[in-house]
């Protein structure tokens, strides 16, 4: 009885946590004038589907396509970058291995809208601001590296050192034990990571604002905002970009939610 | 070269070039920035003198008027009560939730889990549905207090400056819960159940329990959530871009995003990267602490 009693609270404490995501959706569907309804419906009366409507209107198409390729182009160096590196902090104990973990993790801390003055000031100087979507997976790539080093570390501590040494003394070289052995059985903490990087890159937004003034370049989020004036009235096309813009993000999330909430745990706490 | 290409295939020479990419990489995308920042800060930089390396070595004289700018106090006082509240709001929630789900009971950790979804979308989408909540006239926060009969009337969060501090405050408390929960969940998790049951067997109630055994076994993680709280509330732009982008007149202002208004809204560049400048020390200081401590801890 008393467990069913907490499962009846805990999904009244769910529901109220999420009501803004409820929120979100409801809105999505009402029709324009019931929006502006006082006191509002909490379920909407005739259902009112503008999704086509407002991916037209607003070009999401091209936002998307811009929120695609930061994501995609920043995780892509990322792996390349990180994973090698999160293999040696896991498997190599030394002093010079700690002050390169600690300094991994104190870059980890910049914040964006810090650091963009500049990166800005010196993307300026080399000319990277005429590549602008090249400039912000840049500064992107290197504000999440040091995360996806992290949580790869961790998925690399828990592959077991006697596999690869078995198959050193099997004449592989310590690269191709790395490359054959190490990284397959830790496939699935590396895929993990490397999806949240590109669901967080997906949404980012400081060096998007900053480095991107093409309107046609820019992603998802620097799109929502310019929509959302101090007088927004059209909370309908607002919170129907909203809902198709995250919708896809809350769908993998909700797939992989374990694996996200137990590599986060393990990695954050060490 | 044949020996360097053998020692990088298989001995030591592999990590270190593993690791030397990576840090290559954060020494020109992070490090290098880094101390440009001071440089810029030093000097006269504005939108004629952006493109040219012989920019006006001014010294300190940037750092004199950004602090000696009326700005400055309120921007201050606004991080303070910003990063204070926020932290305060998402330990206190995120822990009785963790302690909640602690509880044995059907579902606990997929609905713990539920809690991420709010940590995992874009902040700028998350600042755009509170826009929407927080709306004045039409807004359903003002319907539900005022229906439940908090207020009378209706209170413009977004427009009033009394309030637009804390409209962003109650947002960035929203999306800090879970991550507070989830790491504080791991804590809890690490507390051997025997030690509860002597302590129950001696007759400690439940409260008593809380405070004995809990809370000072608890102290690492607590003392680990309120680092990072600080570092990400810290880190938080997007809903100040959303909601009240500093306004009315700064009353909802912050270093972070008035760091980037000076860069790239009135293009007073150098003034902007001395706001960057002492908040990144104060960030990187706390990270240290922070980081240093954990170690210490792991050590045992």
């Amino acid at each position: 009885m008393r467990k069913y009693v907490l499962l009846a609270l805990a999904i009244l404490f769910v529901a109220i946590y999420l009501f803004p995501l409820y929120w979100m959706y409801v809105t999505a569907l009402k029709a324009g004038s019931e929006i502006f309804r006082f006191p509002p419906t909490f379920w909407p009366e005739t259902l009112h589907f503008n999704v086509a409507d407002v991916w037209v209107r607003l070009r999401m198409d091209r936002f998307l396509t811009n929120s695609l390729i930061i994501a995609a182009g920043t995780t892509t160096i990322i792996v390349a970058v990180g994973t090698g590196c999160a293999y040696a902090l896991a498997r190599v104990r030394s002093i010079w291995m700690d002050v390169a973990m600690f300094t991994t993790l104190m870059m980890q801390v910049l914040p964006s809208s810090l650091m963009i003055t500049p990166i800005f000031v010196s993307f300026n100087h080399v000319g990277l601001l005429d590549y602008p979507r090249l400039a912000v997976v840049l500064a992107q790539a290197a504000k999440l590296l040091p995360l996806y080093i992290v949580l790869c570390r961790t998925a690399f501590m828990q592959v077991p050192r006697e596999l690869e040494e078995a198959g050193l003394v099997d004449g592989n070289s310590r690269l191709g034990a790395f490359l054959q052995i190490a990284i397959p059985l830790a496939r699935n903490g590396i895929l993990v990571t490397a999806v949240l990087v590109f669901l967080l890159s997906f949404g980012e937004y400081v060096y998007s604002r900053s480095l991107i003034g093409e309107r046609a370049l820019q992603p998802a989020t620097v799109g929502l905002q310019s929509f959302m004036g101090p007088n927004t009235s059209d909370w309908s096309g607002v919170m129907t970009y909203s809902a198709i813009y995250v919708t896809p993000i809350l769908f993998i999330f909700v797939l992989l939610q374990r694996r996200i909430v137990s590599g986060l745990t393990a990695g954050a706490l060490k | 070269m044949a020996r360097f290409i053998r020692s990088v295939r298989d001995a030591r020479g592999l990590d270190a070039v593993l690791v030397w990419l990576a840090l290559g990489y954060l020494g020109v995308f992070s490090a290098f920035p880094l101390v440009y920042n001071v440089v810029i800060s030093l000097q006269t930089v504005d939108l004629f003198s952006l493109a040219s390396f012989e920019r006006p070595f001014v010294g300190l004289q940037n750092y004199r008027e950004v602090l000696g700018d009326p700005v400055a106090g309120t921007v201050l006082w606004n991080t303070i009560q910003f990063v204070v509240l926020s932290v305060v709001f998402q330990l206190a929630i995120g822990f009785g939730l963790a302690l909640f789900f602690q509880q044995d009971f059907p579902g606990a950790t997929y609905l713990r889990g539920l809690f991420l979804a709010g940590w995992i979308m874009p902040a700028l989408v998350v600042g755009a549905v509170w826009s929407w909540i927080l709306a004045g006239d039409f807004g359903v926060l003002n319907y539900l207090l005022r229906s439940l009969g908090i207020t009378d009337g209706n209170i413009f969060w977004l427009s009033d400056p009394n309030v637009s501090l804390y409209s962003v405050i109650i947002a960035n408390i929203w999306l800090g819960i879970p991550f507070n929960m989830i790491l504080l969940s791991v804590g809890l998790a690490a507390i051997p159940r025997d030690v509860y049951e002597a302590a129950e067997l001696d007759g400690a109630g439940a409260w008593q329990r809380f405070f004995t055994i809990t809370l000072p076994l608890m102290r690492a993680p607590l003392g680990a959530v309120v680092s990072l709280g600080i570092i990400f509330t810290l880190q938080q732009f997007d809903l100040f871009a959303a909601l009240t982008q500093g306004g009315p007149s700064n009353a909802s202002n912050v270093a972070q995003y008035w760091s980037w208004q000076l860069s790239f809204q009135t293009y007073q560049i150098s003034y902007g990267s001395v706001v960057s400048v002492l908040m990144i020390v104060f960030v990187v200081a706390v990270a240290a602490v922070y980081t240093r401590s954990t170690r210490h801890e792991q050590s045992y």
